[in-house]
């Protein structure tokens, strides 16, 4: 009985709080708790965006995480790295929000084993390569463009075929970088039928 | 305001600097415990060195390693030694992949593409399968271009070679009057 | 030696400058010369001077140089194609630092052991020579003098060097170094057919549906095969390559299912492919009941380390490793039965979809299935136990002996067969598969070679590890090397080779074309002739044997290995070194020195020069007045005619690209064992296994067992080590070459990212590799060619400068006696 009291006490509280707490602190409060909800919010997101919770699943550890080590991205000269989600999270808030909700699919796919081998990995690589390749021609390679700034690169400090292929093709925007960087993180998939360069 | 909202508001706030605080950059890895050294063994006193490669160190001793060798990718093409012989790669191939998946050589230098890339084109040679018959693309014989051509780094050579190629021999000859 | 070696550099500096810049010596040609005489070339084939593939050349001689070679489009091997290596073969005789004249160690004008390196002349390095080895035959006998051969050497030389030592110094202790490579497939096959070699060659590589690698770095060690390999596959979608190994390198590139296990777990992997054959009644009941028996092999058999160790103390087997006793099929069915998909997975840590699929291609009866390996099961401390349970897959399922269907034990060396093995240049050989144990095999040697009875010694000699062992303990005393660089090669080289070979009671004699380290270590060094400067056969994987021609003269005063041997054979009489009971029963060999015993026996002798080609110069026969090598190798194909060894005749040789014995009326045999195929098949019989007196092959029972050295605390990775693609062996031949070695200039040591970051190392930094027994500086590589899991590194050894097998351990397959190089417990530590 006191419970119920007690609930059917916190019920009309909460009801019809101006009853019982001034105006100034409901909206104080509100506005403090709203922050720290948000704060709260954004460092749960901001942690699913980084490479160790990324490769907190074996999945990407042992598979692409892996592959990536052996390559540019990862280690290079200058030691400026690429991190999963500097490639394959939208910087911008909205798109940002739109790919977390997607990633529904991929807590899925952790559940159900989806790709929980490196022999259906292999299998299905070639769907989600074409995903991110599909991802990045819609957006201008996007991503991409978030580090490498055609107009500050320093094509006489390329190789000679780098340079004079960027110049022709980069500079009338004939290509995007995707259309011939695809194999640039991870090994590709079988290649058949899909044009590249 | 309520003494309970102040604190509250303290308690927050202290919490949020907590948190911010633990994800800061993780600690370095842990220092790999020392480990001694064995005890190295008296030299041999093998003189001169005679095998180049070790570069005058004592059969015992362990010289210490040449700096890991730079590809040159100056994409300057180099003589052959005879015209058989595959020509040496001008430049890096950092992370090129070729397996059954792809063939990222064949981006540039298949005689298809050689004209969009200017890569000098795979000789006609490659598109023969082993019967000597002509294919529509590379034979897969020839697939892995890595067994014959390879890159060239900036080592520099510990022995010289004297080989002389035919050219050489043709031209250091006088020039020809009838041979007896 | 009147040259330092910065003296040879400088004097060729201008070549060294030119061939790295890629340009010609002479660039200022005027115009093109286009008269015949000058521009014509002198083709002719040969060999190539590598592996085991066996590709044929030719070579292009001007002026008494060879300017060129090319893949020859005529030989069935190769078709035309070669890799890296074989393209620059024009260039491996040519380093400026040749040894060009016998070099001897003095002090004061004096051989001394302690001396600086001193030119002399043939006749004073002989004297030498026959001075130490006398002293040590009248000391202790012929069980202190040895000699370490080559896969490397030509069919006649092992051949003479075989001669000499069994029936001329009456010594065993001949061993190639063969014995680091194929000996485990040796006696895979012994064990299970009764009979040396492949039954089946190359041309299952375009029959068959399925190919599995173990333990074999094809794209890299066997690159021409494995574009056969790759033309099939990818001629042809439907068929599968399947890859196992420690680490993932070059060959994964088309793996339909890429495996790394742990070490040693491949015999896990073994066992339970036959397990699941057996268990989804995949047995070929008709060819196993018809032409197999089972038995069970001895297994308390140690790791061949010295007798004191205490792996070897308690090995109760380890005197008599090749036993076994006969069991049935159904024994067999439960031995394997523990050896289930899920204890496979967990021991070899493989993903279990890709080993169940592994195995379901060997017991799917429609497909076709090759089997490769090499090093990996070879180089293994049960390796002969790995060969015997790879044929035991094949013989359950019967898929041996026809058209891709091939248990196929591919060969390092260009003539680990054709020389080592058929010749049988081993401590316990005799040619033809003979063993000098078997009172019959010897006595038909001794009748063939025209040597009295009892000529030939029963006890086995010291094998190639035993020699360094018995070097250290100063029990071998006049030791002789060519054609191999074993303080390279050989492992545990720190505590073993090398004292070994500077013990102050040994004399060293190494024959080889340049300085190597095991030069380095010696007392004498022979200047030798290499590849097409001296007349030359080779038998390949598949059992082709190769000719060649002298096509240039070698440098200075190097002669080949055969003159070196036949010269030395003058300077020894029967007197001297047979015993006196032999001489008193066989009184007409009085008197006689080795070589008119050995060598103007009126067999050898029987061939007069002018039967050598024209064209062709022969410096060996015209230094003895006969045909040389033709007198020996006719002499030697009497050991095999007749007895499934059959070699066609010497002149057949020069003319064809090679044939594959047994050849019979001409013809030569693709796969043996098969009736229709094999010639020795009696008609009317499909297969008959003529190496056993039942005519039926053996499946063993064996099990796994974890190898001599695993991984603690304190040395915490797995070494293996192994070769690359650009350099042969030791790199004494291919480091020479300009291009090859930019390509390669440095052996690194290839690990995986994370273990490097662990220790605090990135690529590019200097590590030491250290174990139990020595260690090694090198550079770290995170992202080569291969790429190994955590807890394994892979160093290559061509590389003189960083000696891995100062590292490795020297344990062997207690059965074959062959080192496991791809096995020991290191650190790796920051220097």
């Amino acid at each position: 009985m006191r419970l119920l009291e007690k609930l059917r006490s916190a019920w009309r509280t909460l009801n019809a709080p101006s009853r019982h707490f001034s105006l100034i602190f409901l909206t104080l409060g509100g506005f403090i708790a709203g922050l720290i909800f948000w704060g709260a919010f954004n460092t749960v997101l901001e942690a699913t965006n980084t490479e160790v919770f990324c490769t907190s699943c074996h999945e990407m550890e042992d598979n692409v995480f892996a592959e990536l080590k052996r390559t540019i991205h990862y280690s290079n000269r200058s030691g400026v790295r690429a991190t999963c989600p500097d490639c394959h999270v939208p910087h911008q808030w909205t798109n940002k929000i739109a790919r977390k909700m997607e990633a529904s699919k991929e807590v899925w796919g952790k559940v159900f084993g989806t790709i929980n081998t490196r022999e259906k990995f292999l299998d299905k690589r070639r769907d989600m390569a074409e995903h991110e390749w599909a991802r990045l021609k819609a957006n201008d390679s996007l991503e991409c463009r978030n580090c490498h700034n055609y107009n500050a690169m320093d094509i006489t400090r390329q190789s000679p075929r780098a340079a004079v292929i960027h110049e022709r093709n980069l500079l009338n925007g004939n290509k995007t970088c995707i259309d011939c960087h695809k194999g640039i993180a991870y090994q590709l998939p079988d290649m058949a039928g899909v044009p590249q360069g | 305001m309520k003494p309970i909202t102040v604190v509250a508001f303290i308690a927050v706030l202290v919490v949020g600097v907590l948190l911010g605080r633990s994800c800061s950059p993780q600690q370095p890895a842990a220092q790999v415990a020392s480990v001694g050294s064995i005890a190295p063994p008296p030299r041999l006193q093998l003189k001169p060195s005679l095998d180049a490669m070790r570069r005058d160190a004592d059969l015992l001793a362990e010289p210490v390693a040449l700096p890991l060798a730079r590809v040159q990718n100056t994409d300057v093409r180099r003589a052959r030694n005879y015209p058989m012989q595959p020509p040496t790669i001008p430049h890096a191939i950092d992370g090129y992949q070729v397996d059954q998946n792809a063939n990222r050589c064949m981006l540039c230098h298949s005689q298809s593409n050689a004209a969009r890339f200017q890569a000098p084109p795979v000789s006609v040679t490659h598109y023969m399968d082993r019967d000597g018959q002509i294919l529509a693309e590379i034979s897969p014989r020839r697939y892995f271009c890595e067994q014959c051509h390879v890159v060239q780094t900036d080592a520099v050579p510990l022995v010289a070679n004297t080989f002389v190629g035919a050219d050489d021999i043709l031209t250091s000859t006088p020039a020809s009057g009838k041979k007896e | 030696m009147t040259h330092t070696r910065r003296e040879f550099i400088r004097n060729s500096a201008a070549a060294t400058a030119a061939a790295v810049a890629g340009i010609p010596l002479f660039a200022g040609a005027s115009n093109i010369i286009t008269d015949r005489s000058e521009t014509a070339l002198k083709w002719s084939k040969a060999p190539c001077r590598f592996c085991g593939t066996g590709c044929g050349i030719n070579v292009a001689v001007k002026d008494g140089r060879v300017v060129a070679t090319h893949g020859d489009i005529h030989n069935e091997v190769n078709r035309g194609l070669n890799c890296v290596k074989g393209y620059f073969l024009s260039k491996i005789m040519y380093g400026a630092d040749r040894l060009t004249q016998p070099l001897l160690r003095k002090t004061n004008g004096q051989y001394d052991k302690r001396g600086e390196f001193t030119p002399v002349s043939w006749d004073e390095a002989f004297d030498v020579m026959t001075a130490q080895f006398k002293r040590v035959l009248k000391d202790k006998g012929p069980t202190a003098i040895g000699m370490f051969g080559s896969g490397q050497w030509t069919v006649w030389e092992g051949y003479a060097a075989n001669k000499l030592f069994k029936a001329g110094f009456r010594s065993n202790n001949i061993d190639p170094n063969a014995r680091h490579c194929m000996a485990s497939a040796v006696m895979g096959f012994m064990r299970t057919f009764g009979m040396d070699e492949p039954m089946g060659c190359y041309d299952d590589l375009e029959a068959a549906d399925v190919f599995v690698l173990w333990g074999s770095n094809m794209a890299e060690m066997h690159p021409i095969l494995w574009t056969r390999l790759t033309d099939r596959k990818l001629s042809n979608p439907g068929v599968k390559v399947a890859v196992l190994s420690t680490f993932e390198h070059r060959s994964f590139e088309l793996a339909d299912i890429p495996i790394v296990f742990t070490p040693q777990t491949d015999l896990v992997i073994l066992n339970f492919i036959a397990n699941h054959i057996i268990q989804s009644g995949a047995v070929n009941r008709k060819f196993v009941d018809a032409h197999t028996t089972f038995k069970l092999g001895v297994t308390d058999i140690g790791y061949g380390l010295r007798p004191d160790n205490p792996l070897e103390v308690n090995a109760k087997d380890a005197a008599n490793p090749n036993q076994g006793s006969p069991i049935d099929f159904d024994q067999f069915a439960a031995f394997v039965r523990p050896y289930t998909l899920d204890y496979a997975a967990k021991m070899s840590g493989a993903d279990k979809g890709w080993l169940q699929k592994l195995a379901e291609l060997y017991a799917n009866p429609k497909l076709k299935v090759t089997s490769f390996w090499t090093m990996g099961f070879n180089q293994h401390t049960r390796g002969v136990w790995a060969n015997n349970m790879v044929y035991n897959i094949h013989l359950l399922t019967g898929k041996i002996s026809t058209p891709g269907n091939s248990p196929f034990s591919l060969t390092g060396q260009p003539s680990a067969c054709g020389t080592a093995r058929e010749v049988g240049t081993f401590s316990h050989r005799l040619p033809a598969d003979m063993v000098v144990t078997n009172p019959a095999h010897r006595a038909r040697a001794e009748q063939i070679w025209k040597v009295p009875s009892g000529t030939i010694v029963e006890k086995p000699g010291l094998h190639a590890v035993a020699q360094n062992r018995a070097l250290k303990d100063g029990k071998l005393n006049a030791y002789w090397i060519q054609v191999t660089n074993n303080i390279q090669a050989a492992a545990n080289s720190d505590q073993e080779a090398i004292p070994g070979y500077r013990n102050p009671d040994n004399f060293i004699v190494v024959s080889d074309a340049y300085p190597t380290v095991t030069a380095m270590a010696a007392d004498l060094i022979l200047p030798t002739a290499m590849w097409v400067e001296k007349e030359g056969a080779y038998g390949n994987a598949e059992r082709r044997t190769q000719f060649w021609h002298e096509l240039v003269k070698a440098p200075g005063e190097s002669k080949s290995d055969l003159w070196q041997l036949m010269e030395f054979s003058k300077r020894f009489t029967t007197d001297e070194v047979w015993p006196a009971e032999l001489l008193a029963a066989n009184s007409g060999y009085r008197g006689k020195t080795l070589y008119e015993v050995l060598f103007k026996n009126g067999k050898v002798d029987r061939f007069p020069v002018s039967q050598i080609e024209a064209g062709y110069d022969n410096h060996e026969s015209s230094a003895f007045g006969f045909y040389v090598q033709k007198g020996l190798f006719e002499e030697y194909a009497e050991f095999g005619r007749g007895h499934a060894h059959d070699l066609a005749d010497f002149d057949t040789y020069h003319q064809t690209r090679g044939l594959r014995w047994p050849v019979v009326d001409g013809k030569e045999t693709r796969w043996r064992y098969h009736g229709g195929t094999d010639p020795y098949v009696k008609a009317g019989k499909e297969f008959d296994f003529y190496g056993n007196p039942d005519g039926k092959a053996v499946i063993w029972a064996l099990p796994y067992q974890p190898p001599a050295e695993v991984p603690d605390d304190e040395y915490d990775m797995w070494l293996s080590t192994g070769r690359v693609l650009e350099h042969w062996h030791s790199g004494s031949m291919t480091m020479r070459v300009p291009e090859l070695y930019s390509a390669v200039p440095q052996a690194v040591i290839f690990m995986h990212p994370d273990d490097a970051r662990a220790r605090e190392l990135r690529r590019g930094q200097e590590a030491r590799v250290v174990s139990r027994r020595g260690e090694v500086r090198a550079r770290v590589e995170t992202r080569g060619r291969n790429r190994p899991p955590r807890g394994l590194i892979f160093v290559p050894w061509f590389d003189a400068s960083i000696l891995i097998n100062k590292v490795t351990l020297d344990a062997t397959d207690p059965i074959s006696k062959q080192t496991d190089y791809k096995k020991c417990a290191v650190k790796v530590v920051k220097v």
